[in-house]
């Protein structure tokens, strides 16, 4: 968004005194490559989110030992069709109690958020974009990751409001525990990234792309910071409200919790909130730490042309879908945690964790060692943080005397929790 | 009687802009319409003062500053805590706006993360745990609505005729002040700075773009250190007396 506006004030700078509807007409074409390329992100993110349903239902039902979706078209392939039309043709209902204004402002600032922290995502080699588009919206934002952190903090406000405005108890319930959830896990997901941040000498994305991609494989950051990698994958699971983090919309406890009482299109806006969200977070990884578009090989920094172009862009999204179908994998492999857990795990786990792996990158670069030292410290600070965590699990167990052969009377409920 | 004279464009938006909010208020002579029109030709009259800049930064201006300020009064005039709330969130973002202006795109950012993102979100978080039947007496109507207003507007207009006095003082210098005056210029301020007083290093270098995150880091960790580390040891000390301060698991919470 900076970004843009020093586009506008540099404009207005190299202009001085434009007649009136000259300066307007120059000003909208300097600005079209940018329009269109908001197009062309915005068709291709809702096309994506409808297919990425599709995707999810396939492989939830592969994993359950189903079929899943199979009536409508060639294996179900029109299943997304149908359901969007569904969406648009179903009955809008507002309950009569709710607050209409926020009922209706929640799903659009769900939907906004989302897809204004695409912004500063690139989606595809950035120098190499033909003319009339680029493939990143704001190009060369100095503050691209707090720019992202920044919008992804309001995200919260879709749910809040919708719980609140819905005058529903299971709905303000779901607010409740998302409003605690995302602020917890702001701080971790920020602190991930210090120590690439650190590393890299900037917060620009397509700067910190460009630094591995140089760097040839071996730089790739999921390398030196493996456990900064997972803190920041499990916090951006959490933050944007996804099995096992789905506390907001529990079923078992608050019916659908925030969205409870919505239906229609507004219901769709927050769905396709979330799977923007997931497609961002997917990006990022991707990007952030596993060398975006660069694959040794294939497509390298040195290679121009339509061809290599082509090929970066498949490269970045073939990652992009693999991290995509491993959040698809764990939604399905690990059970939701209970809130307490959840608390638990961000602020005595993440936290200490992240700030640990930040002092270890400080360390390093200041005494110049080898950078690998951050690997080893990474996957120590895994175990340690692992061996304490089944210290104290059994240390709980044994000490409430409910392990299952402890005492027989108790055991039956302590067995039904562990499955 | 001179000085009125001399002052009445600075006073007139004051006066009207006094008792629009003092109209606006909630309670039982509360005319909202009445005071949202002398609000608005208040701000209108007192963007009359801005000098006009033409330009796409001189319009993004007056949008966003207009923004914060219509946001600002509806949130200590609205009835309802949790729209107080949102507005004030508005009021957060239009002022980001305002520093994105100024090339400060980290302060923006982080402004938005700490307010908007945590701070107003856990004031939500506690109005709706409050606020489970509904309005309340005491948020329809407001405690001396009057007094308010014109202790408030009294002080914005010491503050405003202190900016004037100051900036005819002061003297212009410094290459790097012309794009920090420029908007300032625009609020007819002429705010000058002086290039020997800020600090060598809070100036770019001359690679370096203005208002870049390493210029800014390195200012606050030279210059303004001791800030810094006061201000990091005051939150420490607040998060352990939070911890100390909250039950035990043991007494019942949780």
């Amino acid at each position: 968004m900076s970004s843009m506006f020093s586009t506008l004030t540099t404009f207005a700078a190299d202009a001085p005194a434009p007649a009136e509807s000259g300066g307007v007409v120059s000003l909208v074409m300097a600005q079209l490559p940018t329009v269109i390329t908001i197009g062309a992100a915005l068709g291709a993110v809702l096309g994506a989110v409808s297919y990425l349903i599709y995707v999810e239902r396939k492989l939830a039902a592969f994993m359950q030992d189903r079929v899943g979706p199979n009536r409508v078209g060639p294996w179900g392939l029109l299943q997304p069709i149908a359901d969007g039309a569904k969406f648009i043709l179903k009955e809008d209902v507002i309950p009569e109690y709710v607050d209409k204004v926020l009922f209706i402002l929640a799903p659009c600032i769900a939907a906004m958020t989302t897809m204004l922290a695409f912004a500063v995502v690139p989606f595809g080699p950035v120098d190499g974009a033909p003319s009339f588009m680029r493939f990143i919206i704001a190009p060369n934002v100095d503050i691209g990751m707090v720019f992202i952190f920044a919008i992804g903090s309001l995200a919260v406000y879709g749910i809040i409001l919708g719980g609140w405005a819905s005058n529903n108890k299971y709905s303000a319930l779901g607010s409740l525990r998302a409003s605690a959830q995302v602020i917890s896990y702001e701080i971790p997901l920020g602190m991930s990234v210090l120590g690439i941040a650190l590393l890299g000498g900037t917060l620009n994305i397509e700067q910190i792309l460009l630094n591995q991609a140089k760097g040839g494989i071996t730089q790739w950051y999921v390398w030196t910071q493996p456990l900064a990698c997972l803190i920041f994958f499990t916090a951006a699971l959490a933050e944007s409200n996804r099995l096992p983090f789905d506390l907001v919309e529990c079923e078992q406890e608050l019916v659908g919790g925030f969205h409870t009482e919505y239906s229609s299109m507004k219901f769709a806006l927050f769905f396709l909130a979330e799977y923007t969200h997931v497609i961002t977070i997917s990006f990022l990884t991707a990007i952030l730490f596993f060398g975006g578009w660069h694959f040794p090989g294939i497509a390298e920094p040195g290679s121009t042309g339509l061809l290599a172009t082509g090929l970066k862009f498949g490269v970045l999204l073939s990652k992009v879908f693999a991290v995509i179908l491993v959040i698809m994998l764990i939604r399905w492999t690990i059970p939701r945690f209970r809130f307490d857990q959840l608390m638990g795990l961000a602020w005595k786990v993440l936290i200490p964790l992240s700030t640990a792996n930040v002092v270890a990158v400080m360390t390093v670069l200041q005494f110049g060692w080898s950078k690998w030292w951050l690997t080893a410290v990474s996957l120590l600070l895994f175990v340690v943080a692992g061996a304490i965590g089944v210290k104290q699990a059994h240390d709980a167990l044994n000490r409430s005397g409910r392990r299952p052969h402890a005492k027989p009377e108790t055991s039956g409920g302590h067995v039904a929790h562990a499955h | 009687m001179n000085w009125i004279q001399h002052n009445w464009a600075l006073l007139l938006p004051l006066v009207l802009g006094a008792c629009g909010v003092w109209l606006m208020m909630p309670g039982a002579r509360s005319i909202r319409p009445l005071g949202g029109l002398a609000c608005l030709g208040a701000l209108v009259l007192g963007f009359q003062l801005v000098a006009g800049s033409r330009d796409v930064s001189g319009s993004m201006f007056l949008v966003f500053a207009s923004a914060t300020l219509i946001s600002a009064v509806l949130m200590i005039t609205s009835r309802n805590p949790v729209y107080a709330a949102l507005w004030f969130a508005v009021v957060t973002l239009g002022v980001c706006g305002l520093f994105l202006l100024q090339s400060a795109p980290f302060l923006a950012a982080a402004t938005i993360i700490v307010y908007a993102g945590a701070i107003i979100v856990t004031f939500l978080f506690v109005i709706m745990l409050a606020q489970q039947a509904g309005t309340s007496s005491y948020d329809m109507s407001s405690r001396q609505p009057f007094c308010a207003s014109v202790t408030a507007f009294t002080l914005l207009g010491l503050l405003l005729i202190t900016f004037q006095s100051a900036a005819a003082q002061q003297t212009v210098d410094g290459a790097r002040a012309t794009k920090v005056a420029a908007a300032n210029k625009s609020l007819n301020l002429e705010i000058k700075l002086n290039a020997a007083d800020i600090h060598k290093s809070s100036r770019p270098l001359p690679n370096e773009e203005l208002g870049q995150m390493r210029g800014l880091g390195r200012s606050l960790f030279t210059d303004y250190l001791f800030a810094v580390e006061i201000g990091g040891t005051l939150l420490l000390i607040a998060s352990i007396g939070a911890i100390a301060l909250a039950p035990r698991r043991a007494q019942g919470t949780l």
